[in-house]
């Protein structure tokens, strides 16, 4: 008889309705099995639904479609076997870190001894004798977040979940934080079984999970399942770790910038309308010139760590850049073109007008151009542009595209924009 | 390439938008006119008030620029004095106090001095009665107006301080493009709040009894006041009706907007207010007519088309030494402003100060003793009593309010969609004057034979559990996503979620609320424990019944007295109580941000 896995979502559909009331797909068929003693990690960019998975997972929410299952059991309620530690530590500011802690036991109705006892076993584990006391204002970020731990350890549950909770912190008291959390899952020592973390850090994954899934944006959804068998504790250093990591980034890359793009019909291919990536324009041109020193050719994730960026945000700039085809993106690697050296050489009205030249070549600012042309007064109202790219583009949230077609749009003197009335129109410039 | 003006402000063409704002200014100069001849007209100490609902037009815009000139004087009293006391210490020493004090006297306190004094110095037209009127009006506006202004300016960030010196920025200037900005959106929202404070005691404002002279302005005030007299059931009704008729309209065509507005100046760590984009502000941005003013005053303001040179001088350092208008921020500053700012002047204004503290409290103890002279023990005895008894029904409005706004408020806030809902009627219900209601809640106070001693404290309560509820929702937004789910992750029961949570993440914003509430109930009580209902007049004992019936009655002594006590206890409470509170909230119950 084989045992049903700690958790389950089967075919889980998630939609969100928008402020203006459009509605925004942001979870699309996931399934996914938390099994016993593992580190599921969730690694994705912004926009790819980990929190939602997360908080589905936690009963938190409720899917639009699809079941949660507890060890064979549908959930109905907020799951019963899940602690939860947050990014912004979440504690409460009129309570000391004792009593932060034993808010973890209130539900369960101990005695004041039995209490105390879990209570202080909680803050021994996490380091933090000494600070009953204290209040998380007097707190540094690393110590506050030790208080999440311990809420969360002294709740004595099976499933621990982690929502980013190391990416507020400086990196070396994340990665402290990374391995003591690591040292108890391992001690066994504690009630934690199997842990799911969240992240967007790639050496963060892959120095904790025991399980990657490779998470794509728009809408989310599951791309790759890599599993990670080397043994705790992991080193950086080793080969076999960053031949790993080296595996993750073609996985991300191939996810947000792929060679060979979707097969699409000949005859659709000509309307194929791009997204434009979530990207500050002044960030990526930051970005080109910093490959211009690198000699105009450079590994993303390389370059990555050498500019102390997040890979991702990155990634997304490289997806921009190619996109205005300033660079060519083979493998992991991002190549400056021609056009993309003489940008970098280029003045601020050359480079503009370059930008200029660049964005007309793509489909949704030719369209949204005809659009404006198509309008007696040359404008349109915001609320109709986001409903038209709603449409061309009906997977993406349209607002981010709207306000990344309009900063790339005044940046390259197409389009300008009045924030009080709220119109879009033609930007003609002195001419 | 930088225009000040948009393009698309550029082209003419008259939109549906503009038939509205001509509209507007049609009833303006329509409003003005009708205003200016009564203004002129003989003096007519009690206006015969016609009860018909052909006249109502006519009373509401009578009011509404009552209400609206008390608004100007405000917002002038507010930028000067606001200004000033956040501004020079000793200024903040003198103005503070007086703030506090001016806040808790009760509008009958102004109402003798002037109406007498002005009808002396106006005594052939109906002026004197109404600037008396608007006066009183103005009372009721100005006080948090004034606070909010003041604490806005002095929490202007320093690296803006900074920046203004580098730039050179003179006095004026500061002020407009640091300050006025910044302290905008808290005192737009302030303003919404001072009108509906100025309605409140409109029917008192209009309508009163000094001595053996009766006398009665035309105006909604007025009509009401009859109306509630004569218990004549269908002119109250039209009275309601066209009061939230005025008050929707303003909350639509005025409030809204420029709140929306004064958003743009808000910084990003400054806490929003849960309001939604009006869609009247669409309409007036559509007006060619708005534009072509506000394109007029930008270039008023911005000294003609020069600002596009200095903006795009940025790249060419000589050209911006040597701009006219750079020359001209870096002269020298004017003889006033470094005589204001020396030592010399410091020392001097912070003798004057005391001199003046001193001079102005003896002259006015002084005063007050002859005035309080004629009152005996017996007089006091009753005084003392009367603010006991008033004491108990505002204690009993506070926990009333907090009872009922605390958990609506919480329910409210948690949802979005329910604020997104609720949040405009309640705004509207806030800004009506609740006197207007009384006969409708006397009404069912009989039908349940209560009398006004404890019907009083429900009266107040009409008008001051808004305080709360409004507070209550603005804390309610500080509680955190992720708290909740740590909360109902857990497992925490209902009833701890609510000690553990809402209530201390509350808290703050209710201690706000029980002031404003408290010191609005103390207010409040000089017409709900006073009545003039049916040909009756409903009386209470309490504080303000005695102020009510003392300015009636002529008797200056025990109005003197009376207000004394009121001043006393609501300053005192406020310091020795509300002060403690806001201590600890500080301490403690701040969410970090």
């Amino acid at each position: 008889m084989n045992t049903p896995p700690l958790m389950e979502l089967k075919n889980i559909y998630q939609t969100f309705k928008l402020d203006s009331g459009r509605k925004l797909r942001v979870l699309k068929d996931i399934n996914l099995t938390l099994n016993q003693s593992e580190v599921l990690v969730l690694l994705g960019p912004s926009g790819s639904g980990k929190s939602t998975c997360l908080r589905i997972l936690a009963g938190l929410l409720d899917p639009s479609e699809g079941n949660v299952f507890l060890k064979g059991e549908k959930l109905e309620t907020t799951n019963p076997d899940v602690a939860l530690v947050f990014q912004s530590f979440a504690l409460l500011p009129w309570l000391n870190v004792y009593d932060n802690v034993a808010l973890g036991v209130k539900s369960l109705d101990l005695d004041e001894e039995e209490t105390q006892n879990r209570v202080k076993h909680a803050i021994d584990l996490v380091g933090l004798e000494g600070f009953e006391e204290a209040y998380p204002k007097e707190l540094s970020g690393g110590m506050k977040q030790r208080v999440g731990f311990a809420r969360a350890l002294v709740m004595q549950r099976p499933i621990l979940f982690l929502d980013e909770p190391f990416s507020a912190l400086d990196v070396l008291t994340a990665e402290t934080l990374r391995k003591e959390v690591l040292t108890f899952w391992l001690s066994k020592k504690t009630s934690i079984q199997s842990i799911v973390l969240i992240t967007h850090n790639i050496t963060e994954a892959v120095s904790m999970g025991s399980r990657i899934l490779v998470m794509g944006a728009n809408p989310g959804e599951i791309k790759y399942s890599i599993k990670n068998d080397l043994p705790y504790p992991r080193d950086e250093k080793t080969s076999a770790f960053k031949s790993l990591v080296e595996n993750i980034h073609d996985v991300l890359t191939e996810a947000i910038i792929p060679d060979t793009p979707e097969w699409v019909p000949p005859m659709f291919a000509a309307n194929t309308i791009e997204s434009l990536p979530n990207v500050s324009l002044t960030e990526a041109v930051g970005f080109l010139e910093h490959l211009a020193e690198e000699g105009g050719r450079a590994d993303i994730f390389t370059l990555a760590h050498k500019l102390m960026k997040d890979s991702l945000n990155i990634l997304l700039m490289a997806k921009a850049s190619e996109l205005l085809d300033f660079v060519d993106t083979p493998k992991n690697q991002v190549v400056l073109t021609d056009l993309g050296r003489s940008f970098i050489k280029a003045d601020i009205n050359r480079r503009k007008q370059m930008i200029h030249e660049r964005m007309m070549q793509l489909k949704i600012t030719q369209m949204f151009y005809q659009k404006l042309l198509d309008n007696d007064e040359l404008t349109i109202s915001k609320e109709e542009a986001i409903q038209t790219i709603h449409e061309w583009l009906p997977n993406e949230n349209p607002e981010d595209v709207f306000d990344v077609l309009i900063q790339w749009g005044r940046f390259g003197e197409l389009f300008g924009y009045n924030d009080d009335s709220e119109t879009v129109y033609i930007d003609r410039g002195e001419q | 390439m930088y225009s000040p003006v948009p393009q698309q402000y550029r082209k003419a063409k008259l939109q549906p938008a503009d038939l509205l704002v001509i509209g507007l200014f049609v009833f303006l100069i329509y409003g003005s006119v009708m205003t200016a001849e009564r203004w002129n007209g003989e003096l007519q100490p009690a206006f015969t008030i016609d009860l018909s609902y052909s006249s109502l037009f006519l009373y509401s815009i009578y009011s509404l620029f009552r209400a609206s000139l008390a608004y100007v004087l405000s917002l002038g009293f507010t930028l000067v004095f606001g200004y000033l006391a956040a501004k020079y210490k000793t200024a903040e020493r003198l103005i503070l106090p007086l703030l506090d004090i001016g806040q808790s006297i009760p509008v009958l306190g102004f109402l003798p001095g002037l109406v007498l004094g002005l009808i002396a110095i106006f005594p052939h037209s109906n002026l004197g009665l109404e600037l008396a009127c608007i006066l009183m009006i103005f009372t009721g506006q100005v006080w948090n107006m004034t606070f909010s202004f003041y604490s806005s300016v002095k929490s202007v960030p320093k690296h803006f301080h900074e920046l203004s010196d580098n730039i050179h920025l003179r006095f004026l200037q500061r002020f407009y493009f640091v300050e006025l900005p910044y302290a905008s959106s808290g005192l737009a929202w302030n303003s919404l709040m001072s009108m509906a404070g100025g309605w409140f005691f409109l029917t008192v404002c209009e309508a009163f009894t000094l001595g053996n002279n009766e006398f009665r302005l035309p105006g909604l005030g007025s009509f009401m006041a009859v109306a509630i007299e004569q218990g004549n059931a269908r002119a109250m009704i039209g009275g309601v009706v066209c009061m939230i008729l005025l008050i929707v309209g303003m909350d639509f065509f005025v409030w809204r907007p420029i709140i929306a507005w004064t958003r743009r100046f808000q910084l990003d760590e400054q806490q929003d207010d849960p309001q939604e984009i009006p869609y009247f502000q669409k309409l007036i941005q559509e007006s060619k007519i708005i534009r072509k003013i506000e394109t007029f005053f930008l270039l008023v303001i911005r000294g003609s088309s020069d600002r596009s040179k200095i903006t795009n001088a940025k790249e060419n350092r000589e050209a911006r030494e040597d701009h006219p208008i750079i020359r001209q921020l870096r002269r020298p500053k004017s003889w006033i402003s470094s005589f204001l700012k020396s030592q010399f002047a410091a020392f001097l204004s912070s003798k004057i100060a005391w001199i003046v503290f001193i001079l102005g409290g003896s002259w006015l103890s002084a005063k007050l003793y002859v005035f309080l002279q004629p009152l005996d023990a017996q007089d006091w005895i009753l005084i003392l009593k009367s603010a006991l008894l008033t004491f108990s029904r505002v204690l009993f409005t506070l926990i009333v309010s907090t009872l009922w706004a605390v958990p609506f408020g919480v329910w409210v806030g948690l949802s979005q969609k329910r604020t997104r809902f609720f949040q405009p009627l309640i705004q509207i219900a806030a800004s009506f004057p609740a006197p207007m209601l009384y006969p409708i809640a006397l009404g069912i106070l009989a039908f349940f034979h209560i009398g006004i001693g404890f019907g009083a404290s429900i009266l107040m309560l009409l008008g001051v559990q808004w305080y709360v509820l409004f507070n209550v929702l603005a804390g309610t937004t500080m509680i955190s996503r992720e708290l909740r789910d740590t909360f109902s992750l857990i497992g925490i029961s209902r009833i701890d979620t609510w000690k553990k949570l809402f209530l201390p993440s509350i808290f703050p914003a209710l201690i706000t609320g029980w002031v404003t509430a408290a010191g609005g109930a103390w207010n409040a009580s000089i017409v709900a424990e006073f009545i003039q209902y049916q040909g009756d007049t409903l009386k209470a004992t309490g504080l303000g019944a005695l102020i009510s019936d003392a300015t009636a009655h002529a008797d200056y002594s025990l109005l003197a007295g009376s207000l004394l006590v009121m001043i006393v206890v609501v300053v005192g409470f406020n310091r020795l109580v509300w002060h403690r509170f806001y201590q600890l909230v500080e301490r403690r119950f701040k969410f970090e941000r």
